[in-house]
C-alpha cells in the first residue's frame, strides 16, 4: 500500500509541537470528543469504506481545535464483543505510526494533533488517516476480515455518537466488574517494586489489584502487551490446585521464577497459608488478631496507632520486604470489594476492624448484616475496648460462625 | 536522543538564571525546539522564561493516585496518565516546558513514576535539546526522568564553599550511577580573577572549571521587574559569557 506519508513504528511518540501543528482534533480545549470500535456483521460492513459525516481537515481552519468522533467497525468470522476494548486501543497505537500524526488518550479523552509537514506531503484529508488504520487493521489483524472507518465532526451527529460510546463505555465497565478469575485464562504479574523487594512479585488478577491499588488485571494486560521485557508480565494460570485457598500451579511456577526461590507456593485469597508476599508501598494491611481470632484493615493514610498499637509504619516496616508472612497482608484497599477478598479464611465477615475512611469508602461492598459489627477507631483504641464491643454486637468472630 | 543539559547547584548560586540563558542562546542560534524542565521545586524556571506555569508532574501524579478508586475499570490507567502528563506541557516557541513541581506524598508512586518515565523517554525523542534545572538532590535524574546526560553543568557562587558543594553533587552522581559524559564547574558572579583559594579548592574537588560568569546588574533588575531573563540583551555579559561557554560545549 501506498500512502501520503511513511507509516512505521518508528514514529510512535511522537510529538507534533504547537510551533509545527497544521490542526488538532480532541484535547484539553474541545468538549465533544470519543472513539468506539463495534463489531459487525459480516454483511453489515463495507470493506475499506471511509466516511467523514461533518467537516474535513480542508473545510477547517489551521491552528484550530476541533471536536471529533472516530468509529471504527470491524467485522470477520472469529471476532466477539469483548474484544472490542482490545482493537479500540489498536486506534491508539496504530495513528500514532502515521507520521506526523499524534494521538493520545482514549475513549471520550482523545487528543489528536496533524503536523503542517504531514499536510504538506499530502495528509490533507481525515480520509488519509481512515485508510491507514484501514490497512493497518486488516494487515496486523488476520482475525479482522472487513473494517469501515467514520470520523464525525458534525456537531449533532457528534453528540449523538458520543452518547452511543458512553452507554458501551459503561456496558463494558460493568462487564469488567462482574469479571472472575474462572472466566480468564492469564493472570498478570508485576515486579516493578523488585527495586526495593527484590523478591516480591504481585499476581494481578480479575478479583486481586495490585498492592499499590493501581494495577488492575486490564492494566495489567495492557502493560505487558506494550512492553514484553517489562516489569508487567503475562502469568498463564495452570491448574487449580487448591480452590480454597485459591493456589494454581501456573502462579506458583512463575513465582518460583520471579521471587528467585523465596516463594514456590502462593495462596491468591488467604492470610495464613502461603499468603502472598507483600512489597513496601502497598495501600493497606490486613493483619491478624490472635485475641478475637479475626482480622484488622490498617491503611497508609491513617494517622495514629492501630487498635493493636501500633501504627502503619511500624507494621509496613515488617511486612514490606517480599517474604511470606502468616497473619499479615499488603492489599489494595479495592481488593476488600473482591468477592474473593481472603475467602479461606471467611472473607468480609472475619474483619473486626478497620479505619472509618475505609469502611465508608467500600461500604457498598460489605454485607448489611455485618456493617455495623465491624468496629473503627471511633469504638475502639485497644483490644480490651474491641472485645468488648465485639461481644456487644455479637459479632461472627465470637462465636465462630464466620465461614 | 535529545542533547540533553542539565544544570545543578546549592540554590542562589545562579542555577535557575544559568539555565534560562542556556534556553535563550538554543533558541536563538538554531531551528530545533528544546525542551525546558524545572526539577526544582523551589526555583521557577517557567516564570524566568515568560512561562505561565499552572500546573506540574507532581500535582498530576498525586492527582492522579487520589482518582485512581474512581477511575471507570475499564479505563487503562497508562493512556490515562500519559494523556494527564502531556496536558503539562507548556507549548512556546521552540520551547515546551515541564514543571516536575512538588515532591510525592505518601503512598506508592512505583507506578505512576514508571508511567512518567515511559512518558519523558517518549517525548525525549521530539526534542534535540533538553535543559534540565535540577535541584541539588538530582532526585528526578536518578528516578524520573532520565539517566544519560551529555552535560552536567555545577553551578557555584565565587565561594570555596560554594566549590565544595559542586564537589560534593559530583560525586552524588557517581553514587545515583548516572552516565554523564562530561561534568564541568560554572561559576557565577566572579570577579574579574578568581582568587588563589577558589582556585586550590576546585582541584582539590577534581572539577574542571569551564567558564566563569560575571556579576551582571540587569539580571536583577529584571527579576525585580519580572522580566523573562529570556529577554536580556546580547551585549549582556552574562549572556556573552553564556555563548562562550556553549561554543566549548558543542
Amino acid at each position: 500500500m501506498e500512502f501520503k506519508v511513511e507509516i512505521g513504528p518508528q514514529f510512535e511518540g511522537e510529538r507534533v509541537r504547537k510551533d509545527d501543528l497544521y490542526i488538532e482534533f480532541g484535547g484539553p480545549k474541545v468538549r465533544s470528543k470519543g472513539e468506539l470500535v463495534t463489531v459487525r456483521e459480516m454483511d453489515e460492513i463495507e470493506h475499506d469504506k471511509i466516511t467523514i459525516l461533518g467537516p474535513d481537515i480542508p473545510d477547517l481552519e489551521e491552528g484550530g481545535s476541533y471536536q471529533i468522533g472516530t468509529l471504527v467497525e470491524v467485522a470477520g468470522a472469529e471476532l466477539d464483543k469483548d474484544m472490542e476494548p482490545v482493537f479500540e486501543r489498536k486506534i491508539h497505537i496504530y495513528s500514532n505510526y502515521i507520521e506526523g500524526f499524534m494521538h493520545l488518550g482514549q475513549r471520550n479523552d482523545i487528543w489528536m494533533r496533524v503536523s503542517k509537514d504531514a499536510v504538506k506531503k499530502g495528509l490533507t484529508t481525515l480520509k488519509e488517516v481512515g485508510k491507514v488504520l484501514s490497512y493497518l487493521y486488516t494487515s496486523e489483524l488476520p482475525i479482522i476480515e472487513k473494517v469501515a472507518i467514520t470520523y464525525i465532526t458534525d456537531p449533532q451527529k457528534l453528540e449523538e455518537f458520543i452518547s452511543t460510546c458512553l452507554a458501551v463505555y459503561k456496558e463494558r465497565d460493568e462487564r469488567v466488574r462482574g469479571m472472575t478469575e474462572e472466566s480468564v485464562d492469564e493472570f498478570y504479574g508485576c515486579t516493578l517494586c523488585q527495586s526495593f523487594a527484590p523478591t516480591h512479585v504481585c499476581i494481578i488478577t480479575p478479583e486481586r489489584i495490585g498492592l499499590c491499588g493501581a494495577i488492575s488485571w486490564f492494566d495489567g494486560r495492557a502493560a505487558s502487551r506494550i512492553d514484553p521485557l517489562g516489569p508487567f508480565f503475562p502469568v498463564e494460570k495452570g491448574e487449580l490446585l487448591d480452590e480454597n485457598l485459591v493456589v494454581y500451579s501456573g502462579v506458583n511456577d512463575v513465582v518460583d521464577e520471579r521471587s528467585m526461590g523465596e516463594s514456590s507456593v502462593y495462596s491468591l485469597h488467604s492470610i495464613f497459608e502461603n499468603p502472598h508476599t507483600s512489597c513496601g508501598c502497598f495501600e493497606g494491611i490486613a493483619f491478624y488478631i490472635p485475641e478475637v481470632d479475626g482480622i484488622g484493615i490498617l491503611s497508609r493514610n491513617f494517622n495514629g496507632e492501630s487498635v493493636i498499637g501500633v501504627p502503619f509504619s511500624t507494621m509496613a516496616g515488617e511486612l514490606s520486604g517480599g517474604k511470606q508472612i502468616e497473619g499479615y497482608l499488603g492489599i489494595g484497599i479495592e481488593y476488600l470489594r473482591s468477592p474473593k477478598f481472603l475467602q479461606a479464611e471467611g472473607g468480609l465477615r472475619r474483619i473486626v476492624w478497620m479505619p472509618r475512611e475505609i469502611k465508608e469508602r467500600v461500604k457498598d461492598d460489605i454485607p448489611e448484616d455485618i456493617f455495623d459489627k465491624i468496629a473503627t477507631e471511633e469504638d475502639a483504641k485497644d483490644i480490651d475496648a474491641l472485645i468488648e464491643f465485639l461481644n456487644r454486637v455479637e459479632h461472627p468472630v465470637m462465636s465462630g460462625e464466620f465461614a | 536522543m535529545s542533547y540533553t543539559i542539565a544544570v545543578a547547584g546549592k540554590g542562589g548560586t545562579g542555577k535557575t538564571t544559568v539555565s534560562a540563558l542556556l534556553i535563550q542562546y538554543l533558541k536563538n542560534r538554531s531551528a530545533a525546539p528544546i525542551l525546558a524542565i524545572d526539577a526544582d521545586p523551589t526555583a521557577n524556571l517557567g516564570e524566568v522564561i515568560g512561562l505561565t506555569v499552572d500546573s506540574s508532574i507532581g500535582a498530576t501524579l498525586e492527582k492522579f493516585r487520589e482518582e485512581l478508586p474512581r477511575l471507570p475499570p475499564g479505563v487503562i490507567k497508562n493512556d490515562y496518565l500519559q494523556a494527564r502528563l502531556n496536558e503539562v506541557l507548556i507549548e512556546d516557541e521552540k520551547v515546551d516546558l515541564i514543571t516536575m513541581g512538588r515532591k510525592e506524598g505518601a503512598g506508592c508512586y512505583c507506578y505512576p513514576n514508571q508511567i512518567l518515565r515511559e512518558y519523558m523517554t517518549l517525548l525525549a525523542k521530539s526534542y534535540p535539546y533538553m535543559i534540565i534545572d535540577n535541584e541539588a538532590g538530582m532526585e528526578h535524574l536518578s528516578r524520573k526522568t532520565t539517566q544519560k546526560l551529555d552535560v552536567l553543568l555545577l553551578v557555584s557562587d565565587a565561594t570555596t564553599r560554594g566549590v565544595r558543594t559542586a564537589g560534593g553533587l559530583k560525586a552524588l552522581t557517581v553514587e545515583l550511577n548516572l552516565e554523564i559524559k562530561r561534568i564541568y564547574l560554572v561559576i557565577c558572579r566572579a570577579p574579574k580573577e578568581l582568587n588563589a583559594r577558589i582556585i586550590e579548592e576546585i582541584e582539590k574537588q577534581g572539577l574542571e572549571l569551564i567558564q566563569t560568569i560575571p556579576e551582571d546588574y540587569r539580571i536583577l533588575d529584571y527579576i525585580i521587574e519580572g522580566i523573562p531573563l529570556t529577554n536580556l540583551p546580547g551585549d549582556s555579559p552574562a549572556v556573552i559569557a553564556i555563548s562562550d561557554l556553549m561554543e566549548k560545549i558543542l
